[in-house]
């Protein structure tokens, strides 16, 4: 493997096997074809997009550097010190510590983690809103219904559904498939699959939106709404 | 019928000037927002899953790290794509011996990718090279042929195969450069 043309290849090899390529001490001419190939690699569509269990590593390890980590800073803006102070004063009522707020363990004001509310009816029952077959994996679709504005969202299979009006003042979500978020029209403002909010351009966090229960029955996804 | 009295149970979020982008809150929100993208970016710089994954919990990691929150998207968004910069720059230096990837990564331009047009661009740039290295780098990439087979399919040995590949590399590479910026 002294030529180039050979070494190069051996590198094209390893990325077409999708394998992490061996290390070498490569010439700029070398380099060059290695970045176009780098490059190239993602012409098959998908192919630069990572699976589940890459997204889950990444996202434990983030969890496990970050969480325990001071991510916050005193010498804030004046909103963002209003905000806080909110906070902080809410907190001494339910007794969380500035400590707590200052680790970026809670939201300014949204809920955040804290989780999203589950819409339970008093009367409700499972109703069908959407054949499966009519939302592909990696989409979310809208839906109506006489009592609910919903999206329901099929994640690599897994079919999951939450409002689809933005809690800060009832705009219809508008489905982001490629970046798997949900837009609100009104205020910049967006929210993950899972409800969460994203990010936003208001002076508070809005709530995560609701859950909606669904199930897959006879082909069809049912919402358990009233 | 008198509408009945909404009674409000507390004020709600107001919106703010435009001036003011939208913000992070947390952590968890730059990343469902962004590791997609990051991925994405750094996966067309090397081209493997394992790297990519790797370089991307870097850049994400040292951007958490770094800055604090709530920060405005367009600042996280910026600071993301200036670390994807230096830690893909320091990849190819520390496994390749590359030393100008610096240089050549400030060339390309670099973002946060919005939509999945890798696969588009990558098949635009194959349109605009000659008719014999667009042939073996199809077969090769698109086509997933080994270099045997490829050299079958164009009729050549499988050492001038490799050398026509590496060939259409380095021109596909001056394309990126001048043409596709």
């Amino acid at each position: 493997m002294k030529d180039p043309a050979d070494r190069v290849a051996r590198f094209v090899d390893d990325l077409l096997h999708r394998r992490r390529p061996r290390r070498f001490e490569a010439t700029p001419e070398e380099a060059e074809a290695m970045t176009a190939a780098a490059g190239l690699a993602s012409a098959r569509v998908g192919a630069d997009l990572p699976d589940k269990e890459a997204l889950e590593r990444i996202h434990a390890r983030l969890s496990g550097a970050l969480d325990d980590s001071p991510v916050f800073d005193w010498r804030l803006t004046r909103r963002a010190w209003l905000r806080t102070a909110g906070t902080a004063a809410a907190a001494v009522v339910i007794g969380v510590g500035l400590d707590e707020i200052a680790r970026g363990r809670q939201q300014p004001t949204g809920p955040g983690d804290l989780g999203s509310a589950t819409l339970m009816p008093d009367n409700g029952s499972w109703r069908p809103v959407a054949a499966v077959s009519s939302i592909p994996p990696g989409h979310a679709v809208s839906v109506t219904t006489a009592s609910v504005d919903a999206v329901v969202i099929n994640d690599s299979g897994n079919i999951s559904a939450v409002s689809g009006v933005c809690t800060h003042l009832g705009c219809k979500l508008q489905p982001d498939d490629a970046n798997r978020k949900l837009d609100c029209p009104c205020h910049q403002t967006a929210f993950a699959w899972s409800g969460k909010v994203l990010y936003y351009r208001l002076k508070a966090s809005p709530a995560n939106l609701p859950r909606i229960p669904s199930r897959i029955n006879d082909g069809q996804v049912e919402l358990y709404i009233v | 019928m008198p509408m009945p009295e909404l009674r409000v149970l507390g004020p709600e979020p107001e919106p703010v000037p435009d001036a003011m982008a939208a913000v992070y809150p947390d952590w968890e929100s730059v990343y469902h927002d962004n590791i997609v993208g990051t991925y994405q970016l750094v996966f067309r710089k090397v081209g493997n899953p394992a790297d990519a994954e790797d370089l991307a919990e870097e850049v994400l990691m040292h951007t958490l790290k770094t800055l604090r929150l709530p920060a405005p998207v367009p600042t996280v968004r910026a600071y993301l794509v200036k670390t994807a910069r230096t830690v893909l720059a320091d990849h190819w230096r520390r496994h390749y011996a590359v030393r100008d990837a610096a240089t050549e990564l400030e060339q390309v331009p670099l973002e946060i990718p919005t939509n999945p047009d890798a696969a588009e661009r990558a098949q635009r740039l194959l349109t605009l090279l000659p008719d014999n290295f667009r042939s073996i780098l199809e077969l090769r990439f698109l086509r997933g042929y080994s270099v045997r087979e490829a050299a079958n399919e164009l009729g050549v040995t499988e050492s001038n195969a490799r050398v026509l590949q590496f060939r259409a590399l380095r021109k596909a590479a001056q394309f990126e450069r001048e043409v596709l910026r």
